[in-house]
């Protein structure tokens, strides 16, 4: 077994005030993620899922319980102290991509890096990896609006890998693509996996949640399945 | 162990490298802030360029009057227009000034007509005004000659038909030909040049100080049959330039007393020194300084508000853009200083183009009282003026932005995820 998990969530809940009612988003999820891990959350859209990656993505703090980080309890941490450690072990992958739009595919790649003192030499030059790594080493120089949507969301592949993240965070990275362009990204996740990448996946799909190792189901804010899946 | 945090110079460089692309990214907001900061900028130019230049103004009066210099003339300039002021210095009084007065080292009466007609064989010009001197004019006056010999003693003394001529005069009648030794007819009484005053442009009335013909005091009573009596003016240099106000007093205590004036008669004539004109430029420049001053504050705040206007609504417009360098780990001060740097970068595009604009105005204002120019003081007070509007009204904006929350930034544009 891995000595220090990358997550380490205990009793989490969250809540929110919504019109003098307290609802409860999260109601106690408690589970380790080591590194080397490929986890999907699954759940339908309410189940508490995107709060939760949220708050692991240090977006959101909890209302209650205990969240570790890379080995780092959180909860006493100020706003800059959670930005640079969110920008030290977390890669984010969005739905919506996310790209800076008068940037090119190469400037939005070495973002990050603004906010790390991890890769400081040689930077553009990791930023053309990366994205050669990712297929679109011929397209460096364009800008989001000239690239399709499966290529915007390599770009944002490729950024999120850029400071060496302990882990990445992708939530419904699928959602605004067809399914060919889909099954290569998810490729792409699993290329990453395979190189040692730790990931997390939030999707509501089942078949998308398929190319994890390992799937969490949430279901009301309470974890209702917690399964490894047979390698392939 | 490092904490993570980013050293406050990267952070600074990173933050001007992307203000720099957003920068060139969102074209139309850069050209309207520059042009608006511009304006502002332009304001302020003109505003210190003309200080500046009512400042070079004192000194060439100052040193064209002479800073030890003091002019008495008859009759009160407050209360009698030209010509007629009373007339009621006598060469008495130009006598016990010179045997009394402590520290005068000249005293120079003169007499002068107004414009006159000179002609030389068929050239033709009418000049300001003729001036009858004592001898040494270029001394008395601190104007030197180009060429040719002053005004002597024993010109003076034989009433003598010689003449100088300034500049203009010279350059009308005789093109670059030297006239030194030609003989010319004021107002049809012939004179021979003895000498040239150097160039000296024009007095602070706004007509030509060159346009002059200086003749010996004697002669202009006798040939121009003026008052044997009385003179117009006289002017008087000290030793002691330090106290001129004392000299001053000076005068006047003692013209007051052989005027026989009692403590109720104003003076019957005017005292007039360097400080006096110092103090009347002076004046001039602080009543400008009030109308442009406000003139260029108002510009620079409409410019500011313009650029606080735009920069709001470029934030709202960039709330994705700023939910994800948040997402992405982009601490609060690394989004401000972002904003901040697109703001200053802005300002200081628009304080280039605001001295352009100066530059252009100060040359269709040149020839008026104050020659404007630009200079290194009007630049850094511009880049001053513009770096302070740029994080004045730049901070703001640039706060709002930094406190954005990521997860609703990110969802501000009808995000459905």
């Amino acid at each position: 077994m891995n000595p220090a998990p990358v997550v380490r969530l205990r009793a989490l809940t969250r809540s929110f005030k919504q019109a003098g009612n307290t609802v409860q988003v999260l109601k106690g999820i408690s589970f380790d993620i080591f590194p080397g891990e490929f986890v999907a959350i699954q759940g339908t859209s309410g189940s508490g899922k995107s709060t939760l990656l949220q708050i692991i993505g240090l977006l959101d703090r909890p209302s209650s319980g205990s969240y570790e980080l890379a080995g780092r309890n959180v909860a006493h941490l100020d706003d800059d102290a959670l930005s640079a450690l969110r920008a030290d072990t977390t890669g984010f992958v969005f739905q919506n991509f996310y790209l800076v739009a008068y940037a090119t595919a190469l400037e939005n790649v070495f973002l990050p890096g603004f906010y790390s003192n991890k890769i400081q030499k040689n930077a553009r030059e990791r930023a053309e990896f990366l994205l050669k790594n990712v297929g679109l080493g011929d397209r460096k120089d364009f800008l989001p609006a000239r690239l399709s949507g499966g290529q915007q969301q390599r770009v944002a592949l490729a950024r999120a890998l850029f400071n060496e993240p302990a882990l990445i965070l992708a939530d419904e990275p699928t959602g605004q693509l067809d399914s060919a362009t889909s099954s290569d990204i998810l490729d792409l996740l699993t290329k990453f996996n395979r190189q040692g990448q730790t990931i997390i996946l939030v999707t509501h799909d089942a078949h998308t949640a398929s190319y994890a190792k390992r799937r969490i189901l949430i279901s009301d804010g309470l974890i209702e399945k917690d399964e490894l899946r047979a390698s392939s | 162990m490092n904490k993570g945090g980013l050293h406050s110079g990267v952070l600074l460089s990173n933050a001007f490298r992307q203000a720099w692309m957003a920068v060139l990214a969102f074209r139309l907001r850069s050209f309207f802030v520059i042009l608006a900061v511009s304006l502002g900028i332009a304001a302020l130019a003109v505003i210190v360029a003309s200080m500046e230049g009512a400042d070079r103004k004192i000194d060439e009066l100052v040193s064209n009057f002479g800073p030890d210099a003091v002019f008495v003339s008859g009759g009160s300039v407050i209360s009698r227009a030209v010509g007629q002021r009373s007339k009621s210095i006598t060469w008495r009084d130009v006598n016990t000034m010179r045997d009394s007065l402590p520290g005068v080292y000249i005293t120079a009466p003169m007499s002068f007509k107004g414009q006159s007609q000179v002609v030389y064989e068929n050239h033709n010009f009418q000049v300001n005004r003729v001036m009858g001197s004592t001898e040494n004019y270029a001394q008395i006056w601190n104007w030197p000659l180009d060429i040719g010999r002053d005004i002597s003693t024993e010109d003076l003394a034989r009433g003598a038909d010689v003449c100088l001529v300034g500049e203009a005069v010279e350059r009308e009648l005789f093109g670059e030909g030297n006239a030194i030794g030609k003989t010319v007819l004021i107002s049809r009484v012939p004179f021979t040049i003895i000498g040239k005053l150097s160039a000296r442009g024009s007095s602070g009335g706004g007509d030509s100080m060159d346009e002059t013909v200086i003749i010996p005091l004697s002669t202009m009573i006798q040939r121009f049959n003026q008052d044997r009596q009385y003179l117009r003016m006289v002017r008087l240099k000290f030793l002691d330039a330090q106290n001129m106000d004392m000299h001053a007093d000076n005068i006047r205590t003692l013209l007051r007393y052989l005027h026989g004036l009692d403590e109720n008669t104003p003076d019957d004539f005017t005292i007039i020194t360097a400080l006096d004109i110092q103090r009347f430029i002076s004046m001039i420049k602080g009543g400008m300084f009030i109308f442009l001053g406000i003139t260029a504050f108002a510009a620079v705040c409409v410019s500011g508000f313009v650029l606080a206007n735009l920069f709001y609504i470029s934030v709202s417009e960039r709330c994705v853009e700023v939910g994800l360098k948040k997402a992405l780990g982009a601490p609060r001060a690394s989004i401000t200083a972002q904003f901040l740097c697109e703001a200053v970068l802005l300002t200081l595009g628009g304080s280039l183009a605001g001295v352009l604009w100066g530059a252009l105005f100060s040359l269709a204002l040149t020839n008026t009282l104050f020659s404007i120019e630009l200079s290194w003081t009007v630049f850094l007070y511009s880049v001053a003026a513009a770096v302070l509007i740029g994080v004045v009204f730049g901070l703001k904006p640039a706060h709002r932005a930094a406190g954005l929350e990521p997860i609703s930034a990110l969802k501000g544009t009808g995000d459905n995820g």
